[in-house]
């Protein structure tokens, strides 16, 4: 168990920023800007969400396999595979999370701030982020639990290789295909204390929107 | 002497264009127009927030837009402060934060301080560590003008941002308004709809109607004889009557030849002859049969419709009566169930509230 919670957690320290840094712009174009392309956009940010991860990770496998250089790099089956897997499930509820955020801020704001002589980038680090931090935490708490849990997609593209690719949800399934349910429950305890903390870290961010803080 | 600041802007959105052509100096300037005649459209145009089409807009010895030239400076380098309509403060900033934001040149320590003087003038000591929806609607309005002021703009544009405030509140603000005006000497702009207002505030009121600004008048020239009917030419909006203040039973009332008017304001020269504006969106219409409250019985005027025209959100109502043609403005579906077409018998009613006495040909100011 401790060579998945390892593997699990170091998938989080990768995808983590790699959410911020996908999530958070995505959010804010799909939120703040015009453009052509914009609906198909936001669909295509929600297809992992209705997919079957199942269906998304044969989908996956099989297009990765046409690309060159994923081959002869071993890069299916594989830790980045496994970053990939729990990536792309994860990211609708950052991009969503942030899009509410940015939504919420009046412009008025933001154009108070511009009179005032602030430029773009002031802006969006003065006003903007602040305003939106609550829904953003909450998305970003949302896709790293998501992250965590993550289970279909990664069993296809990342296969379920004990040391390499056996996170803590596929060491579980892992565990009870052996009738070895003594360590399954300890895994499962773990990721339901996790999922349950979020939750309430989740609530307390969106109860707290109200206040005079903002 | 060259005017501080000179603006001849175009700016096209959707159907709708603006031309604004006007050149001022450091005066508060009003800037006067019935709603959607594009007020804040160009208030937006000189903050920079909106690209014009073409033009130049000149202030004080800066060229901060010319279109020819390709000129066009951003928001943020303008130095025009601009007090928004619904005043935008940074709720997630106290009060001392609010007012620092702006603070150019100055260590934070500094700009903390400057902040404190700031709120000083407003006479809001004491409200530092507020956050902004801990204070009152007045409050808010201070702030926002000491936050816009203490980033030393060299032009401040108001967006009506007292219109929410009722009258005794309304009339502080604009006294503190003058006040910091006469120690600052900023240049200020107010864009406001009430007639009140520009009178009140304005050295120079400048006129704003479909889109083109038709047009500036001194503020002392307003009423004289000679500009009012020019100006009234010009905007083709409001209602003005001439006639005498008489009072009756410790009532004032406006006499003239359609009948009395009940005035609640305070006139100067009553009794005597003078003026009364009615603005179009205070006019109300009476349903026939359908008991209202005494305030709209005191003043009703009777007539015809003689023309009812939908202007996107507004309608606009011409009521032909004894007394000559009255202008009625109401949103857009306000009176469906009346059917108000051409020919229609209307009864109109206006609050004695809103019945504003000009005086005569004088300069109607509150000190």
């Amino acid at each position: 168990m401790d060579e998945a919670l390892r593997l699990s957690l170091e998938v989080l320290a990768v995808d983590v920023p790699l959410m911020i840094l996908l999530g958070v712009p995505l959010g804010w174009l799909l939120a703040r800007k015009a453009f052509p392309g914009r609906k198909v956009l936001e669909l295509f940010v929600l297809i992992p969400v209705v997919l079957p991860p199942s269906v998304l990770g044969l989908y996956l496998l099989l297009a990765l396999g046409q690309l060159p250089g994923v081959r002869a790099w071993r890069l299916l089956f594989s830790f980045p595979a496994l970053i990939l897997g729990a990536l792309i499930p994860a990211l609708p509820l950052v991009v969503q999370g942030a899009r509410a955020g940015f939504s919420s801020v009046s412009r008025d704001l933001e154009d108070a701030a511009r009179t005032l002589g602030d430029s773009e980038w002031r802006v969006f680090f003065r006003i903007t982020l602040p305003l939106a931090r609550r829904s953003l935490g909450a998305g970003l708490a949302l896709g790293t639990a998501r992250a965590l849990g993550e289970f279909g997609v990664s069993l296809m593209i990342a296969g379920n290789i004990p040391g390499v690719t056996q996170t803590l949800p596929l060491y579980i399934y892992s565990r009870a295909e052996a009738l070895d349910f003594a360590a399954a429950h300890g895994a499962a305890l773990l990721l339901a204390a996790v999922g349950v903390a979020t939750l309430i870290f989740v609530r307390h961010l969106e109860e707290g929107r109200h206040d005079p803080v903002g | 002497m060259t005017p501080w600041g000179e603006v001849a802007l175009t700016h096209r959105r959707g159907s709708f264009q603006l031309r604004a052509s006007f050149s001022f100096d450091r005066e508060i300037g009003v800037l006067f127009g019935p709603s959607g005649a594009g007020k804040s459209s160009l208030l937006r145009l000189l903050a920079g927030l909106e690209r014009p089409e073409e033009g130049r807009f000149c202030l004080g010895d800066r060229v901060l837009v010319d279109c020819a030239r390709r000129i066009f400076t951003p928001p943020h380098r303008r130095r025009v402060g601009m007090v928004f309509q619904h005043l935008a403060l940074f709720p997630h900033r106290t009060v001392e934060e609010n007012v620092a934001y702006g603070v150019r040149d100055q260590d934070p320590l500094q700009a903390r301080e400057t902040a404190r003087q700031w709120l000083r003038r407003v006479h809001l000591e004491g409200f530092e560590g507020r956050y902004p929806s801990q204070l009152s609607g007045g409050q808010s309005q201070r702030v926002a003008l000491a936050r816009s002021l203490a980033a030393s703009p060299e032009l401040l544009l108001l967006d009506e941002p007292f219109s929410a405030l009722d009258g005794p509140l309304r009339r502080s603000l604009r006294r503190e308004l003058r006040r910091l005006h006469e120690e600052t000497k900023i240049p200020v702009i107010y864009v406001t709809h009430a007639i009140e207002d520009a009178c009140a505030l304005g050295h120079r009121v400048f006129f704003l109607q479909d889109g083109a600004c038709t047009g500036s008048v001194k503020v002392e020239h307003l009423w004289n004889g000679s500009a009012q009917g020019e100006v009234f030419e010009a905007l083709r909006w409001g209602n003005l009557l001439s006639g005498e203040f008489v009072l009756r039973d410790h009532k004032r009332f406006f006499s003239w030849d359609g009948g009395m008017l009940e005035v609640a304001l305070p006139a100067e020269g009553c009794p005597g002859p003078g003026r009364v504006f009615i603005a179009p969106h205070d006019v109300k219409v009476l349903y026939e049969g359908v008991v209202v409250d005494e305030d709209l019985r005191a003043n009703v005027v009777c007539g015809i419709v003689g023309e009812n025209l939908t202007l996107g959100s507004l309608c606009r109502l011409s009521v032909e009566t004894s007394s000559g043609v009255w202008q009625v403005e109401y949103p857009s579906g306000a009176y469906d169930t009346m059917d108000l077409k051409e020919g229609c018998a209307v009864r109109l009613a206006i609050r004695p509230g809103s019945v504003v006495p000009l005086g005569d040909g004088r300069k109607e100011r509150e000190r």
